[in-house]
């Protein structure tokens, strides 16, 4: 087993418990980084090129640079920490929190001081009941150790929102609003929450900060796929695997191993039939490419992404157009309905693959699906809409028999065997499935 | 909902936690009067906390039962049979999803992904998530809430 | 805009010099290029980017179409619009595909067809043919989201601007989206209808038909409607406005644009109010008093040689009651033959607005760029100018401070009392920063007489007249008093002697047909002459009737509360001959000499008062006047402080809610705005008195009693009870309050 970073020593300890945490050297570099000027902590994560763990894989440091100084800006600095884990696949931030909550505050607190930040927010999805809970304690925990310090930690539970993910929706919830993406520039770093200068950082990014300090930069970088995937991910496993689950490893590990050294390989003695990444909105590979790499830019040569770094592992009992749908009516339910690309495009797209499922399409409807998905990419407001249409597309591309077998047999090939079969998609607000029957007035 | 207020530097951040304070008032939904309460306690407009609360799929804008049943039904539990698990729900309480009991006792609701993708099927009953439900399990957890 | 840096920008292969930061979208049409757009509407604050229809190819930025509506023009910036893009041809080609999928496609049935922005984009950038095959959303429609608007929102294409405009310039926060992604949807909070001075403008910001007036449901297409630019008449804003005719009749009202004055916004009673021009009541013919069967109609002719017979009969002892909503043309015309004709001097006139403002006057537009603005007085500012109401919101977003002197206000002061709130506020620290601010405003909305003499003496003491970013409002309460009082006092210079027995009182207008003390000169009066619109204020009391006309059938001209001098235009037929031309007429029978030309009338007057502006200066969008010098006036009388209530009873203020009068009464869209029968109480004297809002009160004074229901106002001042002027009656003074 490689060397844990961001779940040092919770292998063994109940680091939820402060003392134990504390046991294992916790809060020892917030103490140090409190006596070291900002900018040497934010030099310190440059060397380590620390990497955003959101899914975007911006450099940690230099979005902490881009913080204007108070002599520049003259309001309040804020972090927010990204807890509104959501995309499906993903489950990383939920076990940090559950497991290593003092190391997710210590790296806030430290990042507060690093931007210079009295306030920091963490904003937990609505549906982590029990992490909210287990941070809660934590918190009171650190507060009541006079760990914070002048600086404040805001808990703030989300209520169901995807959206709320993205960090511009994040902070229009924040301020109590719909949370619908902001129009960029302005960026948050300039103009975040209250229209003042905000970080925003996923939990995993904040959570590695502490660990990387007591490592050293230098010594962080060498981890993992250097120079730009250093260090390690929280791997989330799951799909048809024997043992789904959070993996802490380096990155720069291949599917291939994932798959078959740590999660158990395919359970029933079923063939891979396809593999997505980093998360339900990344392009597919198909089975013949899991010897590549879990980093940045071997993944990047393949046209898909890291994302979050979550495995979902398919057999072949899926059918692609039900993963294509079920993905689709998934995106479609979380558009936030702001921008036109993505909230009718999203929907145009489950209807299109409704009817290619359901044997009734054409096959120019299914050159139509793909046009309508390169329609929506890089049209949108934010990467919602991305993240619908790049993943029905890859589908097409990579499985364009089984599409074409839809249409030419007038119905699913699977006939009822496949995995996926009666899938069921959530009903909406007002108890109405979303594209089948809708238009009910609030 | 005031002091809920306080916690932020404005006001209205606090709309989300003083809705679902007004949702745990109000029997787990948002009636007309919740949102005029949320708005006389924030200085906001009842149009407004309601659009605010119909963005988000955990206020629930119709009546729902007194216990809430939610079953993931995204790719990675259905790739694991969630749709089993949904209709063993639906089979034990007798509605299907979105619905409510006669009783008033259960709502089962599908839902979108909750975050326990390697540990399918993930079932949250009133926010608590069950990891690794299995259709065959439905049965007893049933008879578990029935028993209270 | 001459001191900021310029920049070059290329588009389309188009060079074009502009000021830093301008918009791209108007950097482009400056070059003569369209950004088509459909969120994007600058009035409603930043750029949001939503609807996607503005998507362009920038150099140097990644490569993917960028929402050109929040780009802003820098140095050698190079863009590429739908013209020269292939990437932004089809991305807006795109957009338009996404927007038309669930759109109805009903154009034929749709009132918005042939002005409708949907319409011609897609025509200019749009598929020909649609690809979407499937079930397209459907919603029931139309719906009302108030009487006065429709709500279709299969046509709805969800660009916000409605609920922005709600949000973020009426501040009402009423329309709003609710659901969410394809599921959004525009509503009202629990369908109650859509209530404020300003939700009409939702109608004009719609970019497709899904906002529509009810008005004109089904009666217009846009292309037949011949549009009249004039100006309102129904408040002493005076918003600059089109209205719409067809074949004579008015269809609708739009706003038009005067940045300096509405900014292009304006108010359900300027927008929705014009159909009491059709009103079932409205006098169309000459109406003479018959006894024992009250009035008859009569011939022009004859109604004219019984005018003539009153005049000579009152033997120089008449009184003119004016409205303040004549034209500058017609209460000259009147004066003059009132006055020069007959010697008669006595009249009833609008409230004094004073000349002395004219030391401090300002566009409105100059509230949105103060520091600090102390509106003084006893009504709110939408009740009296709603647009001044708007800028006063735009300019506390931008983070001026804003003091409410007044029974409603921050500080506190009884009623009618604003003459001695303007003296208290002299010595106090609100007072100095008001005298060193340099982007200070001061607002008068009504609390006792003279207001325009106090007012001038406050700004003229705080040292506004030498500050150019200072300025000094007074809010009337009629839409011309000024104008008016002008002209009558232009047509002679002659005294009035007052206390004879009056021969004849003319009562010109409306406004003084409703004026309880109009009426009771009339007790006074051997004979009456009414001009009104409507046969419910003329019976009962006239000898002889004579139509009026309204603000929207005149030529003329009328003087705003800036002091702004401004074109009517007749934009409808009225059922009978305008005042001034008959008033010419009867002139000429007494030998004085009078042009029935507004045009002719208004040299004439202008001579006098204007400084000799024509109507060619005027122009569509009237400048404002420059500022008058300073002379300090004589200390301001003081006024009587009206007495406080005594022995428990409440002092009543009575207001003229903004939804009430002639007009909006014969509006049925405008019903739902007028307030019901209530008395506002302050909380504190609410709980004293152990009443809760929507209980019925009984309310006394002087021997009348009323019911009226108790709603209670968090920001009334205790010991005042507040009541509709409609609903008042004859209360006055103290009011006694019981359950």
């Amino acid at each position: 087993m490689a060397e844990l970073i961001v779940l040092a020593g919770a292998q063994d300890r109940d680091l939820t418990q402060l003392a134990e945490y504390r046991a294992v050297g916790g809060y020892v570099q917030l103490e140090r980084a409190r006596a070291l000027a900002p900018t040497s902590v934010i030099e310190e994560l440059n060397t380590a090129n620390l990497r955003g763990r959101g899914g975007a894989f911006f450099p940690t440091g230099k979005k902490m640079q881009f913080i204007p100084s108070r002599e520049q800006i003259d309001k309040p600095h804020y972090v927010c920490v990204n807890a509104d884990e959501s995309e499906p696949g993903t489950f990383k931030d939920r076990e940090i929190m559950q497991r290593v909550p003092h190391r997710l505050l210590e790296g806030c607190l430290i990042a507060a001081h690093a931007i210079d930040a009295q306030h920091v927010f963490i904003y937990i999805r609505g549906e982590y009941l029990a992490e909210f809970e287990l941070l809660k304690t934590a918190l009171d925990d650190a507060r009541e150790a006079g760990l914070l310090g002048e600086t404040v930690i805001v808990l703030h539970r989300g209520a169901g929102a995807y959206i709320c993910g993205e960090e511009s929706g994040l902070l229009e919830s924040l301020e109590g609003k719909r949370g619908q993406p902001r129009s960029r520039p302005p960026f948050p770093a300039s103009s975040g929450l209250y229209a003042s200068p905000t970080l925003i950082n996923n939990v995993e990014t904040i959570a590695t900060i502490p660990k990387v300090l007591e490592l050293g930069g230098a010594e962080y970088a060498r981890l993992g796929a250097p120079p730009d995937s250093t260090g390690t991910r929280l791997f989330c496993v799951s799909g048809n695997v024997v043992k789904g689950g959070n993996y802490e490893l380096p990155m720069g590990i291949t599917i291939r191993e994932v798959i078959y050294d740590l999660a158990g390989g395919i359970p029933e003695g079923r063939e891979l039939k396809a593999v997505i990444p980093g998360g339900s909105s990344m392009p597919i590979l198909s089975a013949d490419q899991i010897d590549v790499p879990l980093e940045h830019d071997a993944l990047r040569a393949l046209d898909t992404f890291l994302g979050a770094a979550a495995v979902i592992v398919i057999d072949d009992r899926a059918c692609m157009v039900q993963l294509g749908l079920r993905v689709a009516q998934f995106y479609m339910h979380e558009s936030c309905g702001k921008c036109t690309p993505c909230r009718e495009g999203t929907r145009w797209l489950v209807q299109l693959l409704e009817a290619i499922e359901a044997g009734q399409a054409t096959h120019s409807q299914l050159e139509l699906l793909l046009d309508v998905c390169d329609r929506i990419l890089g049209k949108c407001l934010c990467p919602l809409g991305d993240a619908a249409a790049m993943p029905v597309a890859s589908y097409v591309v990579k499985f364009r028999e089984e599409f074409r077998a839809h249409v030419d047999q007038g119905r699913c090939p699977f006939g009822g065997a496949s995995s996926l079969e009666g899938l069921f998609a959530p009903v909406d607000q007002h108890g109405q499935h979303p594209v089948l029957a809708e238009g009910v007035p609030a | 909902m005031r002091a809920l207020a306080a916690s932020y530097p404005d006001s209205r951040s606090a709309v989300l936690p003083a809705l679902r304070l007004a949702q745990e008032r109000h029997q787990g939904w948002l009636p007309p009067e919740a949102f005029r309460e949320v708005g006389e306690a924030l200085e906001l407009t009842p149009a407004y906390c309601k659009s605010v609360a119909s963005f988000y799929d955990m206020l629930h804008l119709q009546p729902v039962g007194r216990r809430l049943v939610e079953v993931c039904t995204n790719i990675c539990c259905g790739l694991r049979g969630a749709q089993e698990v949904l209709r063993a729900f639906e089979d034990e309480l007798g509605v299907a999803p979105g619905e409510t009991t006669d009783d008033g006792e259960f709502t089962l609701r599908a839902v979108e992904c909750i975050g326990g993708c390697g540990w399918p099927t993930v079932v949250a009953i009133d926010d608590r998530h069950r990891l690794n439900v299995g259709a065959d399990e439905v049965a007893g957890i049933v008879a578990e809430l029935r028993r209270g | 805009m001459s001191t900021a840096e310029l920049v070059t920008v290329t588009i389309d292969e188009r060079s074009v010099q502009v000021p830093k930061g301008t918009g791209l979208v108007e950097t482009a049409a400056m070059a003569g290029i369209e950004i088509p757009v459909f969120c994007y509407e600058p009035r409603l604050g930043a750029a949001v980017g939503a609807c996607r229809m503005c998507l362009v190819e920038v150099e140097g930025m990644p490569p993917k179409p960028q929402a050109g509506c929040t780009l802003s023009a820098q140095e050698g910036m190079v863009v590429k619009t739908a013209r020269t893009s292939e990437l932004a041809r089809s991305a807006q080609n795109a957009t338009l595909e996404f927007i038309l999928v669930n759109h109805p496609l009903d154009c034929p049935v749709c009132d918005k067809g042939g002005e409708c922005p949907l319409q011609d984009l897609t025509f200019r950038y749009g598929p020909g043919r649609t690809r979407m095959t499937f079930e397209k959303r459907t919603f029931e429609k139309p719906i009302p989201i108030s009487p006065a608007i429709s709500l279709d929102r299969e046509r709805c294409i969800l660009c916000y601007r409605c609920t922005r405009f709600s949000e973020s310039v009426s501040e009402d926060g009423q329309l709003v989206a609710v659901n969410r992604g394809a599921q959004s949807l525009i509503a009202t909070f629990e369908d109650e209808p859509y209530t404020g001075p300003f939700t009409g403008n939702v109608t004009e910001l719609c970019p497709v038909g899904a906002l529509l007036p009810t008005q004109p449901r089904f009666e217009i297409r846009p292309w037949e409607l011949q549009s009249v630019p004039t100006v309102c008449g129904l408040c002493p804003v005076g918003c600059n406005i089109d209205v719409n005719q067809r074949e004579g009749k008015v269809k609708r009202i739009l706003s038009r644009n005067h940045p300096e004055l509405d900014e292009g916004w304006l108010c359900d009673k300027g927008r929705f109010g014009f159909s009491h021009l059709y009103a079932q009541d409205r006098i169309t013919d000459p109406l003479r008093r018959v006894r024992r069967r009250g009035l008859e109609e009569l011939s022009w002719a004859d109604a004219l040689d019984e005018a003539e017979r009153l005049l000579r009969a009152a033997e120089g002892r008449i009184a003119v009651a004016l409205s303040g909503s004549e034209t500058n043309e017609h209460a000259y015309g009147l004066a003059k033959l009132i006055r020069r004709g007959l010697a008669s001097h006595s009249a009833v006139l609008p409230e004094e607005t004073g000349a002395g403002l004219d030391a401090f006057r300002a566009p409105l537009a100059a509230i949105r760029d103060a520091e600090l603005v102390v509106v003084l007085g006893d009504d709110p500012v939408a009740e009296r100018a709603p647009i001044a109401d708007l800028w006063l919101r735009k300019a506390r977003r931008a983070g001026a401070e804003i003091v409410e002197l007044g029974p409603l206000g921050d500080l506190q002061v009884a009623p009618g009392t604003t003459a001695q709130a303007c003296r208290k506020l002299l010595r106090s620290e609100l007072g100095s920063r008001l005298r060193t601010s340099e982007r200070a405003i001061l607002i008068w909305s009504g609390g006792g007489a003279g207001g325009g003499s106090h007012l001038a003496a406050l700004a003229g003491e705080l040292g506004f007249a030498a500050k150019p970013g200072c300025a000094a409002f007074l809010l009337p309460e009629t839409a011309n008093g000024r104008g008016v009082a002008e002209a009558w006092a232009a047509a002679s210079d002659e005294e009035g002697a007052e206390d004879q027995p009056l021969g004849l009182l003319i009562v010109s207008g409306d406004e003084a047909a409703a004026n309880p003390n109009v009426r009771a000169l009339a007790e006074r009066a051997e004979s009456v002459l009414a001009i009104t619109m409507f046969h419910t204020l003329a019976v009962g009391w006239s000898d002889l009737v004579l139509p009026g006309t309204s603000y929207l059938e005149r030529d003329g001209t009328y003087v705003n509360l800036e002091g702004r001098i401004q074109r009517l235009r007749r934009a409808a037929i009225p059922p009978a001959p305008d005042e001034l031309a008959w008033i010419a007429e009867l002139a000429a029978r007494f030998q004085v000499e009078l042009s029935p030309h507004p045009s002719l009338v208004f040299s004439e007057l202008s001579e006098r008062v204007f400084g000799g502006v024509t109507y060619e200066d005027l122009g569509e969008q009237a400048r404002l006047p420059e500022r008058a010098p300073f002379a300090a006036t004589a200390e301001s009388p003081d006024e009587p402080v009206p007495a406080e209530a005594a022995g428990g009873g409440l002092q009543l203020l009575r207001y003229r809610p903004l939804f009430s009068g002639a007009a909006v009464e014969r509006v049925p869209e405008l019903q739902f705005q007028r307030p019901p029968p209530q008395i506002e109480l302050s909380a504190e004297d609410a709980s004293r008195l152990g009443v809760s809002s929507g209980q019925p009160l009984s309310v006394r004074s002087n021997g009348t009693s009323l019911e009226l229901k108790a709603a209670v106002n968090r920001h009334l001042r205790p010991g005042t009870a507040r009541i509709a002027e409609e609903h008042a009656r004859r209360l006055h003074g103290s009011v006694e309050v019981s359950p």
